[in-house]
């Protein structure tokens, strides 16, 4: 009778595990090793959190002010004050130089973030001799943030209405457990990316901050693909009562190509930033953009199936309606079978293999009106 | 699925993205460039008299506020030393950039003496005692002589003022909300023009900006408690115009602009050719990927993404000239990660598509199919970006406002490649296979 067996044998099984992953026949016991992931993200937050609290974040000339250069350009540019900067051992990370030209003339503007106030004088020593003008001729000046808190505020209260307005469109469009799923792992992906910026003492721009709000709805989106397909798979098998980690596995094994493609083909231009942008043609604005980027692309689409999915299984199995369905999950060959398309085999009804040794009905009638296409017919005239 | 409505819509929808695209590169219609892309013009604003650090910053808050309700985005203002420096992007004259930064100044509440029609007489410009002047009213049909200022639009809180509409009479009238520590000022003022006392004989009390009186209401209770309303014979651009001079009223000084300047792109000028070449070189190699991984079907992807190019280029030269919004960095990156978004989109599609044609179906039966389950996902993902960047757009300021605007446009530009483009045409291919070769699969069964 049971077609999906004949559907599983008729279509040869991948040799290799690689060659299973390009046909999507892999059968990697997610639920199994749930705790790993959650294990590892956990690991990652205490290091970021131990980071924020004793290093905390370098904070760009944007949010914390910083000192100005005003130097005559005649023959002293934009590529002079960046090589005078770097040879007084002055970062340039955040750095902002700029040539002005008004009615009075034309000058090079250097914004750094920290200079005390003695080394401020040496720099505008140092300006005034490598641009060739009297000292005087150096403005020097203390600039203030142009990210002030009402930014901020305003941002993060546009942040918390997204959140609640998220909240509530995942809950009715799919269901509130899922709903605390994507927004948990969502979190994770923004602290986990903040605390790289820590630990590295990279330093954080305006750009950054655009690159963190970039991450959040990029995790987002990747975690609703991955629960939509949690959602279709139980309504497949529905009528079969099998346990949240048999659908929650299918649907890892069957989406885990199409977030390793993805993956691949977004984190492949923000690497080509990285690498030709930043590295090779020296726009090292870019570099500033493509790190955040990178690290949330990767994290997103890592906490859609390690964080996201396996906490919606924690709260699954708690709720009423998956409680009694606390039979063995399929393991091996029977859950490649369904990875491929099949349904529950009435393998488990003999119950040596459930946990709690219940019985339960046989879904036969269910996999036999949800049948398999008709075989094709020879073309007609 | 009726074969002549997909090629409409394939054929359709190419040719008006490509005439859109054709007429802003006729018509040089290209996208605004930001400050730190472009450069721009820069003012330097100074204050009139010696002020604290603290009301600088107040100052750099509110011009900014100013500039963004004028519709100006992305502006960078700062203190710098005792001046307040204001960056333009998208600007391209000075005068253009003088005008646009002539936000701030100070209102002042004045009792008002006598007001009468046409130009102040020598006479009356003669009687004036000490603190008292003749100011033109903001229409110009009449001069008002009023008395020393009682006070300052600082006992207005900050952005209160807002036009209403009476709801049983149906006329226009002006809320604003009294700060705390605003509100004796303005009750001594208010008590001294309802009682009608000497210095204030006429009852009105005049809110004067730059020397003119924006308006003249008659006071007619002695004491407010929170809020006032202000009302008259307005027209909807008057009411406007007063709840703009309102809510400006908190400056705590006059700022004068001292010059302007030019400003060269922060990023250097080099970063945005960097950013392009890196990217057409990325975007290449993904799709050379794409296309060893799906091999024929990958072809729709290729055009797919120049079809949804052409789109979000049109899309912010439209409206980055119409709106202000000029692409920054942060604009940019948004685009660089709506191409993963879109790309996802492919993927999800042609994933669907190939467990369909594995479980025996043929390309042509399942790509119908595949497109329906994956057109679902993609508008719940894609909704939830849509939805991020409208509120990110709407509660927040600065370049968080410009990046939400640019992730929205492009995720929209997905949606209707997706839906118009992309659906008729894998369905129309995949009509043409009855083999996984489509998909790179090998022949099954």
């Amino acid at each position: 009778m049971s077609l999906d067996e004949s559907r599983g044998t008729a279509m040869e099984v991948g040799e290799s595990g690689r060659s299973r992953l390009f046909r999507g026949q892999t059968a990697i016991d997610f639920y199994g090793r749930r705790r790993l992931g959650l294990a590892a993200s956990l690991g990652l937050l205490v290091l970021t959190l131990g980071s924020l609290g004793f290093r905390g974040l370098d904070l760009g000339i944007d949010f914390e002010g910083g000192v100005s250069w005003d130097v005559p350009a005649s023959s002293f540019g934009v590529a002079e004050a960046e090589a005078l900067l770097d040879a007084e051992g002055v970062s340039t990370d955040g750095a902002r130089i700029q040539l002005r030209s008004s009615e009075s003339g034309e000058f090079v503007k250097v914004q750094v973030e920290a200079a005390e106030g003695a080394r401020a004088e040496e720099l505008r020593a140092a300006f005034a001799e490598a641009a060739q003008v009297a000292v005087d001729d150096v403005g020097v000046n203390l600039v203030s943030s142009s990210w002030g808190s009402d930014v901020t505020g305003k941002a993060i209260r546009a942040l918390l209405v997204f959140l609640v307005l998220v909240a509530v469109f995942i809950s009715i469009r799919f269901e509130w457990r899922m709903a605390v799923g994507a927004i948990v792992a969502m979190l994770h992906d923004v602290v986990i990316s903040v605390g790289i910026y820590s630990v590295f003492g990279f330093v954080v721009t305006p750009a950054t901050v655009i690159a963190f709000l970039t991450i959040l709805g990029y995790s987002l989106y990747d975690t609703i693909v991955v629960f939509d397909r949690i959602r279709e798979n139980e309504a497949r098998l529905a009528a079969h009562r099998a346990p949240f980690a048999d659908v929650m596995n299918i649907s890892m094994n069957q989406v885990i190509m199409r977030s390793v493609n993805t993956s691949l083909s977004s984190v492949v231009p923000v690497v080509s930033l990285l690498l030709i942008g930043a590295g090779l043609l020296g726009a090292s604005t870019l570099s500033e953009f493509a790190i955040a980027l990178l690290i949330g692309m990767v994290t997103g689409a890592y906490s859609s199936i390690f964080i996201a999915a396996p906490l919606l299984a924690v709260l699954k199995g708690r709720s009423a309606e998956w409680r009694d369905r606390r039979w063995a999950r399929a393991v091996g060959e029977p859950l490649r079978a369904m990875v491929m398309g099949g349904l529950p085999a009435g393998r488990r009804v003999r119950g040596d293999e459930a946990e709690a040794g219940e019985s339960r009905a046989v879904a036969d009638a269910a996999s036999v009106l949800n049948h398999a296409p008709r075989p094709r017919r020879k073309k007609r005239r | 699925m009726n074969r002549r409505a997909l090629w409409g819509s394939l054929i359709g929808f190419v040719l008006v993205v490509g005439v859109l695209l054709g007429v802003n590169l006729a018509t040089e219609n290209h996208p605004v460039l930001g400050l730190d892309l472009q450069g721009g013009v820069s003012v330097i604003l100074q204050p009139t008299e010696e002020v604290g650090e603290e009301d600088l910053d107040t100052v750099r808050s509110l011009i900014r506020d100013e500039l963004e309700s004028l519709g100006i985005a992305e502006p960078d203002v700062r203190v710098e030393g005792t001046n307040i420096v204001v960056d333009l992007p998208g600007v391209k004259d000075q005068a253009q950039a003088l005008d646009a930064v002539d936000v701030a100044g100070i209102v002042t509440l004045r009792p008002v003496l006598v007001c009468q029609p046409g130009a102040p007489s020598p006479e009356l410009l003669a009687s004036l005692s000490d603190g008292q002047a003749a100011l033109p009213t903001s229409d110009g049909t009449q001069v008002c002589v009023v008395g020393p200022p009682g006070g300052t639009g600082e006992v207005f809180s900050r952005g209160s003022a807002s036009p209403q509409i009476d709801q049983n009479t149906g006329r226009w009238l002006v809320t604003v909300d009294l700060r705390d520590d605003g509100q004796a000022v303005w009750n001594t003022l208010a008590s001294a023009c309802f009682s009608g006392s000497p210095e204030c004989p006429s009852r009105q009390l005049a809110i004067v900006l730059d020397d003119v009186v924006q308006s003249a209401p008659t006071v007619n209770q002695p004491a407010f408690s929170t809020g006032v309303e202000i009302t008259g014979a307005f027209s909807e651009e008057e009411v406007r115009s007063l709840a703009r001079v309102l809510n400006r009223g908190a400056f705590p000084v006059n700022v004068e602009a001292q010059r302007v300047e030019t400003v060269s792109p922060t990023a250097g000028s080099d970063s945005l050719r960097a950013a392009i070449i890196a990217g057409i070189i990325g975007v290449s190699v993904m799709l050379l990927g794409l296309v060893l991984y799906y091999r024929r079907i990958a072809i729709i992807v290729v055009a797919g993404l120049m079809v949804w190019g052409a789109t979000v280029f049109s899309l912010a030269a439209f409206v980055s000239q119409a709106t202000n919004y000029a692409l920054s960095l942060a604009g940019v990156t948004g685009i660089i990660v709506a191409i993963g978004v879109t790309i996802d989109s492919y993927i999800v599609l042609f994933e669907r598509l190939k467990d369909e044609v594995r479980s025996g179906r043929t390309p042509r039966n399942a790509a119908p199919r595949s497109f329906q389950s994956t057109w679902r996902t993609i508008l719940a993902a894609d909704l939830v970006s849509v939805m991020a960047s409208a509120i990110l757009f709407w509660l927040s300021v600065g370049s968080v406002k410009g990046f939400a605007l640019y992730l929205g446009l492009t995720t929209l530009a997905d949606l209707v490649v997706c839906y118009l483009f992309t659906r008729p045409a894998v369905i129309l291919l995949a009509s043409k296979y009855r083999d996984g070769r489509l998909i790179g699969l090998g022949v099954t069964s």
